[in-house]
Parts: C-alpha cells; sequence; structure tokens
C-alpha cells in the first residue's frame, strides 16, 4: 500500500464507516433543507419545477458546508495532523485523498439521491439528468475547495460561521454554472458551455486545491 | 564513541512568543547512541524547542542540520525522525491493531505479523482489537510507543513520554528507549523528573532551558 492517494482515502472511509453519522448527516440535511421549500412555497406545479434546480444546489452547498468544519478538526485534535506534517509523503497528495473521500461521503451521496428530490418538485426527466451530471461535476469542487477553508480554520474553536464566510462566496461560480445549466435546458438551448465551465473549474480545484490546503495546514498549525 | 560526527546539530537557536524569548543562542550536538534530556521549569520552552527539532514549527533564529543538511523540508530528516507530543495521533475510532497498521503503511510497510509483534512487545497484544477509546491512558501511551518500534526511525523525540503510566510501564518504556539507543537511535526527550537514575542514565546528555 504505497500509494499515498488510495492509503488515505481507505483510511477516511474505514473511519466514516466507524462514526456513520458523518454518512447520514450531510445526507439528511439535503433533502431536509430542499423539501422545506414545497411546504413553504405556493403549490404550483409551474413555480416549483422553475425553482427546482437553484433549491437543489443550494442545499447541496449547505450540506456539503455543514460537513467541512469537522474535516479536520479530530485530525487536528488527536495529533494526527502533526505527524502527517512532519513526515515525507507529500501533504498534498495525502489531502487530495482525503478531500475525495469527503466528497465520495457527501457530494457524491447527495448526487445520487437528487434524481429523487426531483419527483417532488415535478422537474421533467431529461432536466433530472441535466441535473445529475452538473451534481456530478460540480460537488467534487465543493468538497476541494471547501477543504481549503477548513483548514485554514481548523484551529479555531468556532470556525464554522467564519469557514462559512469564506468559502460560501467561493462557491457561487459553482451555483451560476450548475444552476444554470437546468434554467438552459428548460428554455431547450444547449448546456455544453456550462458543462465545460464546470469542467474546467474540477481541473483547476483538483491541481490547485490540494496544494493550498497543504499550505494552509502547515500555515495554521505553527 | 566522543570521535564520532554528530548526527543532529543546532546552532544559535532562538524562540520567541510573543513579547518573551524563550531561549536564545542555543545550540546542542547529539550523537549516536546519546539522549537528549530537556530541563527546564514549565512555561521554559521545552515544547516550543522539541517542535523545533521536529521540524513542525521554525525557529526564529538559527538551525537545526541533520547529517549536516537543513531539516527544513529534508525528506530524509522527516523518514528518520518521528515525534510524540501531548497529542498521540490516534484514532478513537480504529482498533490499536488498525491504528498501529496505519502508522506502519504510512512507511509504505505492509505487514500484520509486524503489528503484532510490535504490540506484543509494548504488552497491549490482547487489547489489539479494541477500540482505542475503550483503551485506558497508559494502554494509549504504549499504543502510541508501538508505532516507534518501526526500524525506520533514527531519532525519536519525545514530550513528558513517561507522564501518566504505571511503574511497569515505565519500566517498559525506558527499556524500549535503552534498546533504541543500544542500536545506534537517538532521542530527544522532556521529563519531570531526574533521569540520571533510570536505565537511560548512561546515554544521558543533559540541556538545561
Amino acid at each position: 500500500m504505497n500509494n499515498t492517494f488510495i492509503l488515505f482515502y481507505r483510511r477516511e472511509w474505514q473511519l466514516m464507516f466507524r462514526n456513520t453519522s458523518t454518512l447520514v448527516q450531510p445526507l439528511c440535511f439535503f433533502v431536509i433543507i430542499a423539501l422545506l421549500f414545497p411546504f413553504s412555497l405556493p403549490a404550483e406545479n409551474e413555480l416549483l419545477r422553475r425553482i427546482g434546480g437553484g433549491v437543489i444546489w443550494v442545499s447541496a452547498v449547505l450540506a456539503t458546508l455543514l460537513s467541512l468544519e469537522s474535516m479536520f478538526k479530530a485530525d487536528f485534535q488527536d495529533g494526527a495532523l502533526e505527524q502527517w506534517l512532519t513526515h515525507p509523503r507529500s501533504l498534498a497528495v495525502a489531502m487530495m485523498g482525503k478531500a475525495f473521500a469527503h466528497w465520495s461521503a457527501t457530494g457524491l451521496l447527495l448526487t445520487l439521491f437528487s434524481p429523487v428530490l426531483c419527483l417532488t418538485f415535478r422537474i421533467p426527466t431529461e432536466q433530472i439528468w441535466v441535473l445529475f451530471l452538473g451534481l456530478l461535476l460540480g460537488t467534487p469542487s465543493l468538497s476541494l475547495i471547501g477543504a481549503i477553508g477548513a483548514a485554514l480554520t481548523v484551529t479555531l474553536h468556532r470556525g464554522g460561521v467564519l469557514l462559512a464566510i469564506i468559502i460560501l462566496p467561493l462557491y457561487i461560480p459553482i451555483l451560476i454554472f450548475g444552476a444554470g445549466m437546468i434554467t438552459q435546458s428548460a428554455q431547450g438551448a444547449d448546456i455544453a458551455g456550462q458543462v465545460y465551465a464546470l469542467l474546467a473549474m474540477l481541473m483547476l480545484s483538483i491541481t490547485l486545491a490540494p496544494f493550498a490546503i497543504a499550505g494552509a495546514l502547515r500555515a495554521t498549525i505553527e | 564513541m566522543p570521535d564520532q560526527p554528530a548526527s543532529l546539530i543546532a546552532e544559535g537557536l532562538e524562540c520567541i512568543r510573543g513579547e518573551r524569548t524563550l531561549f536564545s543562542n542555543l545550540s546542542l550536538a547529539l550523537r549516536e547512541q546519546q539522549c537528549l534530556h530537556v530541563v527546564g521549569a514549565n512555561g521554559s520552552g521545552k515544547t516550543s524547542l522539541l517542535r523545533i527539532i521536529s521540524g513542525l514549527n521554525r525557529a526564529d533564529q538559527g538551525e537545526i542540520l541533520w547529517h549536516n543538511e537543513t531539516i527544513v523540508n529534508n525528506p530524509r530528516f522527516f523518514k528518520e525522525s518521528t515525534q510524540i507530543g501531548h497529542k498521540d495521533g490516534i484514532k478513537n475510532e480504529l482498533t490499536a491493531a488498525e491504528n498501529l497498521a496505519f502508522y506502519q503503511q504510512l512507511e509504505g510497510v505492509d505487514d500484520e505479523s509486524l503489528v503484532d509483534q510490535y504490540l506484543a512487545q509494548m504488552g497491549i497484544l490482547r487489547c489489539a482489537d479494541l477500540t482505542a477509546n475503550r483503551l485506558s491512558f497508559g494502554q494509549r501511551r504504549r499504543l502510541a510507543f508501538a508505532r516507534l518500534l518501526q526500524p525506520i526511525y533514527k531519532l525519536w523525540i519525545l514530550d513528558e513520554p513517561f507522564t501518566g503510566i504505571d511503574v511497569d510501564g515505565r519500566q517498559l518504556i525506558e527499556n524500549v528507549c535503552l534498546d533504541h539507543l543500544n542500536n545506534g537511535g537517538m532521542i530527544v526527550l522532556t521529563n519531570h523528573q531526574d533521569l540520571q537514575r533510570s536505565l537511560l542514565g548512561g546515554h544521558l546528555v543533559e540541556l538545561q532551558l
């Protein structure tokens, strides 16, 4: 087992299965937030259909944000982070493994569940797939960018609000293109532009975020 | 072996915390088979010095050399050194064996028989399948030490290794340290009690902060 990425990815999964609340909580939060809207809005199918995609995207962003605060907390408190900081293995690659494990447990799970939510918003089938694709391409960036904020606030006692203030503005571009995809396809227009934009942001976060996470951890732990 | 060159050398170290200078112009040299005992009152900068030596923090002045090369971004130093601080790096959710196996895999080794061997050496083999949150403080401490038994580590940096463990545990850890030193290893540690009369007495070098 000599691959740093796989080693850390596997370890995160092992920890998450021992502590299942980290797996279940974001998903429950996601579903509940999204379901609040049909209850609080006028019962018009047309209205729900139009806002559904945006609501599901915002719920996904909030659910990701909720799970970010605990991302490095335990590793900081029990000293595991200090062990990684003084280890010759690449911290950036290790943290990429961690961020992808985080995505598998939040973003990927939410994406897989989103078609069910689409039904409550009466979103037509072809747009369900558009939303699914958008979430699949967008949520990994949410985890990777969010991990930078989580690393910056890991030493703070109540870093949650600060984390939200740092990270949410950075999520806006992903939100614009992700939710824009659905509006676009509802009008029968081509969504290739949005797909490329989301892909570009994904590539950017895969290549840059791990180094930012590692740098943020080194700076905050010192 | 006094003519042997020192492996770990620190020159002109200075550490400032806020307004206070904890230490300045501090130099030290450590050879194989030596154990550096950092002595000082609470708040005198023992932990800060250990964090600087382990590469977690930077000194405000001065530099540290490992085999004549600076330890900053030095993969060889990070490979050959390891530290146990106040926090032990043990995951509550994982069993003792899983915790140890991860640290072994981190060093590129994947051998379950070695995990058992290290746990047995620390006298906690019967706890191998208990999750770490069910271990007593002393057992956790022993588990943290089991990680050090990997032969890849030459330099152990230990912050108060004897705190909170019983007489047997202390004896065991002293023995493990002694073996490490006799095999050509090095230790930097802090401890509140005098160590001259311990098993490590013959290898001790004291540094007063």
